[in-house]
């Protein structure tokens, strides 16, 4: 049968099975309605992942991701307020909290006030326990008669010591905003003169829906706008500005990296090919690709993470050499040629595709189930875009003869300007990498941590930092998880955990802080009424009357009764409610930030309690993907050999050797240039051997100097890359620009050093 | 987040309260001869009584009815105020104790150590007590103003205010104050919201008395 023949019956299977495909992805992302997982964790081995830390970390996140918070002022309050107002008025209908009433105070009493008995602070829990009973009753009188005695609810003779009053004043201390005038007020703690009004603002909706952001955002520059024309700072702070930034900058990048690209791609084809069916053919390629890997992937795990399909695409970008292959290869030529032609690019283009996969299908090999997805995923994409470009590609060329251009001519025979080095040449070569990478090693620089990759603008960080100093809310980012069997096991274990956090001198919001176990509550009762009655006949007779002490209510305080208060609002988010075997709770922490109090925090072990630093976690993950893919790396360039050796033998060194160099000068240029390397520095490396490789076989193929055909083809698929992967150099998101960055050196350098490594045969 | 905060407003509002709670006056009523002069008179009236010193030295009488006990608890003591630095309340019957109010704290001590602290750099409202401590014991027509509706009569060279707290967090707690003085503030009367009622007497006043800006380090 001939090679026509075959190729029609193939093409017509293959188009069956990505129909199946495309089917397959609409069912599962259109009416299954499923998302990629985008946690980054899961991609851990499954053996250290911990569901329950992700959840309680979604738990949290969740709780602030829809809340704007907005200071205003930095002056005298009086002027706050004004500014306040003005700022409110601007903001229209959007619903903001700002003014507290007396009944939002009040609720804080409704609850709280007839469990009193049992809500002390830990200093009068330890002075009650040791104090004598004539130091009691020096300080519980000293109260009764200064002028100011300390907060206090309700009469002296209900709590003669002002233990409620002090619970509560240590509540109050959690949070630096008060109460002034019926409204929300912070003052500046190391400029007592420095006041601000704060307003809430909840969006509508749940998450990251930019929708509802989209419409805040103008409300919220004029209602800044009017604040500020009042001599006020504005300072805001929330998740939802930082997706609307982020959202902003992606659509500014499109417009601009993604229309530049498309418009390069699109003239360098016109100008090669005087026509746009190559570019849209190598298009249709990647497209299916995509697919196939996409319903593959599903079908191998069941999901498909966020991140494999982010590294995914990209590998994918190397079928870009194929359908650029073809039609330099086809150009010239008249249709019925096209067959010998394809005869004779198989094993060429077979190659390239083996040892691109080979390389890709080495991340397979850690216990990552992450890097196991991608390497199935654009490993298959690969293949399926191969066999693309093999298979239909004959059929869809049309039926011109595709005359060279005279550009595409030009373009060709510029290979003949590359001398062939000799040995003398490339010792030189190599002694010039060799001095360079040197240079490179002395300032190379390694930073895994994951906050190297955040891209929000800067006047916003800084902003949000002035608003972190002011308000010195804890962080989220890193954070106990306690769990128990029970509601009251989980809170005793969170006061044996808060108890041993507070020796370390660490501030701590904890759920157990407003809601005591029922066994300290208990526990703090009966103290409370033993040291009372010994307090009673002292106070009597130094008052010389009759007097009745604190015989108040004593009911407790459930969970249930908690939670179903308004009062609780504010820690219901660190109440997990079920996860996994039982309740949990999550513990934030101040000043915390210290690599060696976390590791110490870390070490802690208690019953129930875990750590979870998130930060941490993904930042030591990238760290051991980083490393992991340095040793994929030199194993595909190993294995990537031995498949040269293979069909050249001898030379196959030749087809490799430009894109090692490459590679290592990319390093060193990267550290030379002052980036600090992570992984997408250093994934890249992986297509960029997969690309490399190709132009190293496609003209070792044909390796004349007066061969065109070879070098256009690389030329094109290498400005392609470029002009789509490189110009991600621009981008200011920092992965995308590392990784930008990387293929932008490597591919013009592999690219650049190819043709020197061909040997002469003219 | 918000209730946390209305929980803090709550604190400071216990607080005014306890700032209120010992200073009252059992003043009688004024003669009604004596012509009600309008606010801004009133306060110029006042002012030009008043002789407010830089350092202001004396003794005090507290006498307070509180809920809850049958006879009246009685205190005496000494107090020093400093303009601009705060006040020092130093009660020595029936037992020592000390409350210094600075303009970054209040701090009250027993034999040498320390029972309370409130710092204004937490609790913002900690300026508001201070500022209210110093304008009844000195008669600060200006800083009461910001915090009541005055109104009054003078006599010769004496005086007397009547203060009604603005609508906020200090009606709450206070329902009524009377000043009533000469050169100086002689007596003090607080009716709280709860019904405690205290009379504060000023005596001994020694205007000339020697600076010691020490006590507010």
């Amino acid at each position: 049968m001939s090679l026509e023949r075959v190729t029609r019956r193939l093409a017509g299977l293959w188009l069956v099975l990505v129909l199946a495909c495309a089917a397959h992805n609409l069912w599962h992302w259109g009416f299954a309605h499923r998302a990629p997982v985008t946690d980054m964790l899961a991609m851990l081995p499954r053996d250290e992942q911990r569901p329950v830390a992700a959840q309680a970390t979604q738990a949290l996140a969740d709780a602030g991701s829809r809340r704007v918070s907005v200071l205003i002022g930095g002056g005298d309050w009086g002027a706050a307020q004004a500014a306040a107002d003005a700022f409110l008025q601007a903001l229209g209908d959007v619903p903001a909290r700002h003014r507290v009433g007396d009944a939002d105070q009040q609720r804080w009493l409704d609850l709280y006030a007839p469990v009193r008995q049992g809500l002390m602070t830990s200093q009068a829990r330890e002075r009650l326990t040791t104090a004598s009973t004539a130091t009691l009753a020096d300080q519980a009188l000293a109260t009764l008669h200064q002028p100011v005695a300390g907060p206090r609810v309700g009469s002296w003779a209900e709590d003669p010591l002002g233990l409620f009053g002090q619970w509560l004043a240590e509540r109050g201390q959690g949070s630096r905003v008060r109460v002034q005038d019926g409204r929300l007020m912070l003052t500046d703690g190391s400029d007592p003169g420095c006041h601000f009004a704060l307003v809430l603002i909840e969006l509508p909706g749940s998450g990251f829906e930019i929708g509802a952001v989209r419409a805040l955002m103008p409300r919220l520059d004029a209602a800044t706008r009017a604040a500020e024309a009042r001599g006020a700072t504005v300072l805001q702070a929330g998740v939802p500005l930082f997706a609307a930034a982020a959202s902003d900058q992606a659509e500014r990048e499109i417009h601009t990296i993604g229309l530049g690209s498309l418009l390069g791609i699109v003239a360098l084809t016109l100008m090669a090919f005087r026509s746009l069916r190559p570019r849209l053919l190598v298009m249709l390629s990647m497209a299916v690709g995509l697919l196939v890997a996409t319903s593959v992937t599903l079908l191998c795990f069941g999901e498909l993470h966020l991140v494999t399909l982010v590294f995914g695409v990209s590998l994918l970008g190397v079928a870009e050499n194929y359908g650029t292959n073809y039609f330099s290869a086809r150009q010239g030529l008249p249709p019925v040629e096209r067959w010998t032609m394809l005869a004779r690019q198989i094993p060429v283009v077979s190659l390239a595709m083996a040892t691109t996969v080979i390389g890709y299908a080495m991340l397979a090999l850690p216990p990552f189930p992450g890097l196991r997805q991608v390497a199935v995923f654009s490993a298959t994409g690969l293949v399926a875009a191969f066999v693309t470009v093999l298979w239909w590609f004959p059929l869809l060329d049309g039926q011109g003869r595709m005359a060279p251009t005279r550009f595409a001519e030009w373009l060709g025979s510029r290979r003949a300007r590359w001398p062939s080095l000799g040995a003398r040449g490339l010792t030189l070569l190599g002694l010039g990498t060799l001095l360079l990478a040197a240079a490179g090693a002395s300032r190379l620089r390694v930073d895994d941590d994951i906050r190297q990759l955040q891209s929000a603008p800067p006047a916003l960080v800084a902003q949000q930092r002035e608003f972190a100093r002011l308000m010195q809310a804890p962080g989220v980012a890193q954070f106990f998880v306690v769990q128990g069997e029970t509601e009251q096991a989980l809170l005793e274990h969170e006061e044996a955990l808060t108890a041993r956090l507070r020796a370390m001198g660490l501030g701590v919001q904890a759920v157990s802080d407003w809601l005591p176990s029922l066994r300290r509550q208990r526990e703090d009762q009966a103290l409370a009424a033993r040291r009372m009655t010994e307090l009673q006949p002292v106070i009597e007779e130094r008052l010389g009357q009759p007097v009745s002490l604190g015989r108040g209510a004593a009911g407790e305080l459930t969970p249930r009764a908690w939670l179903d208060s308004p009062a609780s609002e504010p820690m219901r988010a660190q109440w997990l409610g079920w996860l996994g075997d039982g309740p949990a709770s999550a513990v934030l922490l101040r000043g915390a930030e210290s690599r060696e109090t976390r590791d110490a925090l870390a070490a802690l072990r208690l019953p129930g309690v875990s750590w979870v630093d998130k930060v941490g976690e993904v930042s030591d993950l990238l760290g051991r993907y980083r490393v992991l893919m340095i040793a994929v790396l030199l194993l595909g360039h190993a294995l990537t050999w031995a498949a040269l050796a293979w069909r050249f033998g001898r030379t196959s060194w030749r087809a490799l050797a430009p894109t090692a160099l490459a590679s290592v000068l990319t390093v060193a240029l990267l550290a030379l240039s002052g980036q600090v390397l992570q992984l997408f520095h250093i994934l890249p490396l992986l297509i960029l051997l997969g690309l490399g490789v190709d132009y190293g076989i496609f003209m070792l193929e044909q390796p004349g100097r007066r061969e065109t055909r070879p070098f256009l083809s690389v030329t094109l698929a290498a400005a392609s890359t470029l002009l789509s992967f490189g110009l991600l150099a621009l981008s200011g998101t920092p992965a995308l620009r590392a990784f930008g960055l990387t293929l932008l050196f490597g591919v013009f350098l592999a690219w650049c050093l190819t043709p020197f490594f061909v040997p002469d045969h003219d | 987040m918000k209730r946390r905060l209305a929980l803090n407003g709550l604190v400071g509002l216990v607080g005014v309260a306890a700032a209120q709670a010992p200073l009252r006056l059992a003043m009688a009523a004024t003669s009604a001869t004596t012509a009600a002069a309008t606010a801004p008179d009133l306060a110029q009236a006042v002012r030009e009584r008043l002789q407010q010193p830089e350092w202001l030295r004396g003794e005090f009488t507290q006498t307070k009815k509180v809920a809850g006990f049958a006879k009246p608890l009685l205190s005496r003591g000494e107090f020093v105020l400093a303009r601009g630095r705060g006040v020092l309340w130093r009660t020595v019957k029936p037992f020592a104790s000390e409350l210094r109010l600075t303009r970054d704290e209040i701090r009250a001590t027993q034999g040498g150590q320390t029972s309370m602290r409130l710092e204004a750099s937490r609790e913002p409202v900690v300026r508001v007590i201070n500022s209210l401590m110093f304008s009844l014991l000195n008669g600060d027509v200006g800083g009461l103003t910001e915090l009541f509706e005055l109104s009054g009569t003078v006599k010769g060279a004496g005086w007397q205010l009547s203060l009604t707290p603005k609508p906020g967090a200090l009606r709450q707690v206070l329902k009524q104050a009377e000043l009533e003085g000469d050169a100086f503030v002689r007596r003090i009367q607080l009716h709280e919201a709860n019904g405690d009622e205290s009379l504060i007497q000023l005596l001994n006043l020694r205007p000339d008395a020697a600076p010691e800006p020490g006590l507010f380090q």
